[in-house]
């Protein structure tokens, strides 16, 4: 893989430089919480050893996105929003994050029915990650198939060496970006050498906490286990893991109307919710919280790899940081395979 | 600490031993060195799960209106005033209830724990009578507790339970002298743009993940007015105005019943400042109707009465 | 690139009130984009989602065959605030369209072969599509014998009415319809769907049946199919699950691995007993 290296200011400086002709969306610190947002003049990109708050999922996916708007007093007319050709750039998200866009891919990239919603920004979007030289007690990124250096998902991976970023050339796009800036000098042997030493500390700091591929032999015939009927019990059923959840997407599509304009929208779901499933004829297929929590990891770890051939957990740690009742997910696999 | 942990696992062996209880509901150590977590014991085997810290922050009174049958629970000062209201409003089924009460010192906040680390992270915790000892890579901090402690702990009236069978522990002193309404009455003193502005960015922040709803023992409706969909009172989606709405709603729909357990401010994970909401209706409640919200089972909720002498005032003509 | 989320637009040509307790209304569509029809191209068994502009949208089968031409059925049944927004819908009115979605019935598989309907109440709607597909002058000789069996719970909550007395003179259909009680002026059979299945008894030998109904008649059909002979790979059932999107993205209508939207409605038994019980 070609390698690169760019001084840290001279990155910034090409980023904020940037942000007239296309957004760039980056980390910034908003009252004591580190999100992801487009960059305005002033703001200051923070990458620090914290993960953001929120993932990577509202800039391809936001909460509330309009599908259309139309006018009740003009039956039949609908109007798309713009699909823009604008570049953006993503930069500082997390291998957990660029990863969790493969798995979107899966879904909105899909060939019966791509999104154009997605699409649009998938494709004019280049992802600028930065491995984790300092993993977080709370990551298992190495467990569900990305780590701490993973270039799933990403365009350029950048490795922190202090002062400049040595940037590992992913895919063309990538390196289209890396040629169109003179920033960019090669590598030397050198650069290489510090990288394998982060590389090798932070991915042992990383430990094995769960083995997804026998999770899911376990899952495979572990419907009517009575693991589930254990394991929710301290769930408040709230959507605090699915909403912070970068591969999470399930959603829905409401309509909103003031006076006689309106829009119609698709917005997230979650599955922890007992009325996502609730039929108009009252059944409702997963009634309580054991039946939602076994979706829920039935969905990450089975279904999807089922139809996908990758779980849907990027080991990012989010729901294991926020649960408000310390519900780790960690614990919930350790405990499915054993059961 | 450990004391308190041993003299709770005695009392819960004893409660099963007498066939007193067929599930008790307290704390464990959590899967992360600053958390503790709920459990549930069915089995007199599980016992020695059972911890006390002073991270033993969620309101089990939540869970007594999801289950059934015959449950001790741990409960600190708030929670025992929580199960107070839910007796008040024939939520719970006191005959088969045994409350373990244990005088809290006050539950430690996380967030501010996190900020005085900076960015360093805690690998090991060692809690001693007034302070924690937090160790990392290369890194060893005390903090004592009295500084860390959430916002509501550190102005709550009753540390000690309102309301047990078993009580754990010694009584803890009451913080009689502090001024639970000083951040309401400064909030108060601000111009209405100012009270507005707090109200937007309190609401832009909501992912409606309904975290603070689903933390809160009284919020057991079975369908909650947010979720209704004949009618829908609510839009869906995390547009301002329906956020706003979801927090005022919430706010009045516990109006002379919340505790300020501080369930929610702990479980959002967007930190919006729902105490601010809370503790202002709580303010007015307790000047209109000088009510107190789960110290009294035989008491009501204000709202829940009518008495002709009532507060009414906004009655205009 | 085509937008999934766009519906098509469509102009109610005729509503007709199905039932006497006025919940169910049948509405006929046609589409006011000439394109538009001649790319909604289906098979009987795949539904379509609904829409109305500041209501919402949701999912129903498709009531007519591809065999009428220029029309688009839907018969609906009055629930919820959706389909009450339907019901207030008059002739003349503009309804989006978003479709065909899912599957359909293996028609290919019928050929040569008898099939059997058994159907109860409103869920006849995708299963009038099949028949008056199969009973069409170009299809009805590429299968044998036809047999309907269609409950309702009252004479007055029968669908199709009109219909089910032509098909009643026909003799190339074996027609039986029933009701749970009766009334002075109903000749018919009484009695509940899966009784009327066993007094029926049709040949499980070379044939096909195919079960539409409310859980409970579902429930207790399948074991008198079972024990008529018919296999699990000859059972082939439709299901209903809360949709949204109808294009396997929405996370909501899954059984297991499969998407009830994308992957279904329409399942053998077989398929259904390797899958959860979730539904």
């Amino acid at each position: 893989m070609k390698e690169m290296i760019i001084k840290k200011d001279a990155l910034m400086n090409l980023l904020t430089g940037r942000a007239d002709d296309c957004q760039v969306f980056a980390p910034v610190e908003v009252e004591g919480s580190l999100v992801i947002k487009e960059i305005q003049p002033g703001d200051e990109i923070t990458i620090s050893s914290m993960n953001t708050k929120a993932s990577i999922k509202e800039t391809f996916f936001p909460q509330r996105e309009r599908l259309f708007s139309y006018d009740l007093s003009k039956p039949g007319e609908m109007k798309e929003p713009p699909f823009s050709d604008r570049k953006r750039i993503v930069f500082g998200i997390r291998p957990c994050d660029a990863k969790s866009l493969t798995v979107f891919d899966c879904v909105f990239k899909g060939k019966d029915y791509p999104d154009p919603y997605y699409i649009d920004k998938r494709d004019n979007t280049i992802v600028i990650a930065v491995g984790c030289n300092e993993p977080s007690t709370t990551c298992f990124c190495s467990d569900t198939g990305a780590g701490p250096f993973s270039t799933d998902g990403a365009d350029l991976l950048l490795v922190d060496l202090d002062g400049s970023y040595l940037v590992r050339v992913v895919t063309e796009k990538g390196e289209s970006f890396v040629n169109e800036n003179t920033a960019f000098t090669e590598a030397g042997q050198q650069q290489a050498e510090t990288r394998d030493a982060i590389v090798d500390k932070a991915t042992k700091a990383v430990h094995a906490q769960v083995n997804p591929d026998k999770v899911k032999k376990k899952l495979d015939d572990g419907f009517d286990s009575n693991v589930w009927d254990i394991i929710h019990e301290k769930c408040i059923g709230c959507g605090t893991c699915t909403y912070l959840c970068p591969t999470c997407h399930c959603f829905d599509i409401v309509d909103e109307t003031t006076g006689t304009t309106g829009e119609r929208l698709r917005i997230w779901d979650s599955c922890m919710y007992p009325f996502f499933t609730l039929h108009a004829s009252g059944g409702n297929p997963r009634k309580t919280g054991k039946e939602r929590m076994r979706q829920r990891v039935m969905h990450k770890f089975k279904y999807f790899v089922d139809n996908n051939e990758m779980v849907a957990c990027t080991g990012c740690g989010r729901c294991v940081k926020y649960c408000p009742v310390n519900l780790d997910i960690r614990e919930i696999l350790k405990q499915i395979e054993v059961s | 600490m450990e004391n308190l942990s041993k003299e709770i696992r005695e009392a819960v062996k004893k409660l099963f031993e007498e066939d007193k209880v067929d599930l008790v509901i307290g704390f464990e150590n959590g899967s992360l060195p600053l958390k503790a977590t709920p459990c549930f014991i069915r089995n007199i085997d599980d016992i020695d799960r059972l911890v006390w810290n002073s991270r033993c922050e969620n309101n089990l009174a939540v869970y007594l209106t999801k289950n059934k049958g015959k449950i001790g629970i741990v409960a600190k000062g708030c929670d025992s005033r929580a199960i107070v209201g839910l007796m008040q409003e024939n939520q719970i089924d006191r005959e088969n209830l045994v409350i373990i009460g244990i005088p809290c010192g006050g539950m430690v906040d996380q967030k501010k724990i996190e900020k005085s680390l900076q960015e360093k992270e805690p690998l090991e915790v060692k809690e001693n009578h007034d302070s924690l000892v937090i160790k990392g890579n290369g890194f060893e901090e005390t903090l004592k507790i009295s500084d860390i402690l959430y916002d509501n702990c550190m102005s709550c009236k009753h540390r000690n339970p309102v309301i047990h069978d078993v009580l754990i522990g010694e009584p803890v002193e009451e913080q009689d002298d502090v001024d639970e309404f000083a951040g309401v009455k400064a909030f108060e003193e601000k111009s209405s743009d100012e009270r507005w502005d707090h109200f937007v960015k309190q609401g832009e922040k909501c992912i409606r993940c309904y975290a603070c709803r689903n933390a809160c023992p009284f919020c057991f409706c079975e369908e909650c007015s947010v979720d209704s969909s004949q009618p829908q009172w609510f839009g869906k989606s995390i547009a301002l105005s329906d956020t706003q709405v979801f927090h005022l709603m919430r706010s009045f729909h516990i109006a002379g019943r919340c505790v300020d357990c501080g369930a929610c401010v702990r479980a959002c994970p967007m930190d919006v400042d729902l105490r601010f909401f809370n503790k202002k209706i709580e303010k007015d409640v307790r000047e209109l109707f000088s009510h107190e919200a789960g110290i009294d089972p035989e008491a009501a909720p204000p709202l829940n009465t009518y008495n002709t002498d009532d507060y009414d005032d906004f009655i205009k003509s | 690139m085509n937008n999934p989320y766009l519906p098509l637009q469509a102009r109610i040509d005729k509503v007709i009130m199905e039932t006497e307790d006025r919940n169910i209304k049948s509405f006929e569509l046609s589409f006011l984009n000439k394109k538009d029809e001649e790319n909604f191209q289906f098979v009987p068994g795949p539904f379509a989602e609904l829409s109305i502009p500041g209501k919402g949208e949701a999912p129903f089968g498709i009531a007519s065959s591809p065999t009428e031409k220029g029309m688009l059925k839907f018969s609906i049944n009055r629930t919820g605030l959706f389909t009450e927004a339907i019901h207030n819908l008059e002739e003349g009115a503009i309804i989006g369209v978003r479709g065909p979605l899912g599957n359909h019935y293996p028609v290919e598989a019928f050929e040569n072969k008898n099939v059997v309907i058994v159907s109860g109440g409103f869920a006849f709607t995708t299963l009038r599509s099949l028949t008056k597909y199969m009973i069409h002058d170009d299809n009805r000789s590429k299968y044998k014998n036809i047999t309907v069996i269609y409950g309702a719970r009252s004479p007055g909550l029968l669908l199709y009415k009109d219909e089910l007395r032509e098909w009643e003179k026909r003799d190339d259909i074996d027609l039986h319809v029933t009701v749970d009680a009766g009334d002075d002026d109903w000749k018919g059979k009484v009695g509940f769907v899966p009784a009327i299945t066993k007094e029926v008894a049709p040949s499980a030998e070379d044939t096909y049946v195919i079960v539409c109904g409310p859980p409970i008649m579902i429930k207790f059909t399948i074991p008198v199919l079972q024990e008529l002979g018919f296999p699990p790979e000859r059972i082939i059932l439709s299901l209903e699950m809360r949709m949204k999107c109808g294009i396997g993205m929405c996370g909501r209508c899954n059984i297991g691995s499969e998407y009830v939207c994308k992957d279904g409605p329409v399942f053998t038994l077989a398929q259904l007993s390797q899958m959860p019980d979730e539904y």
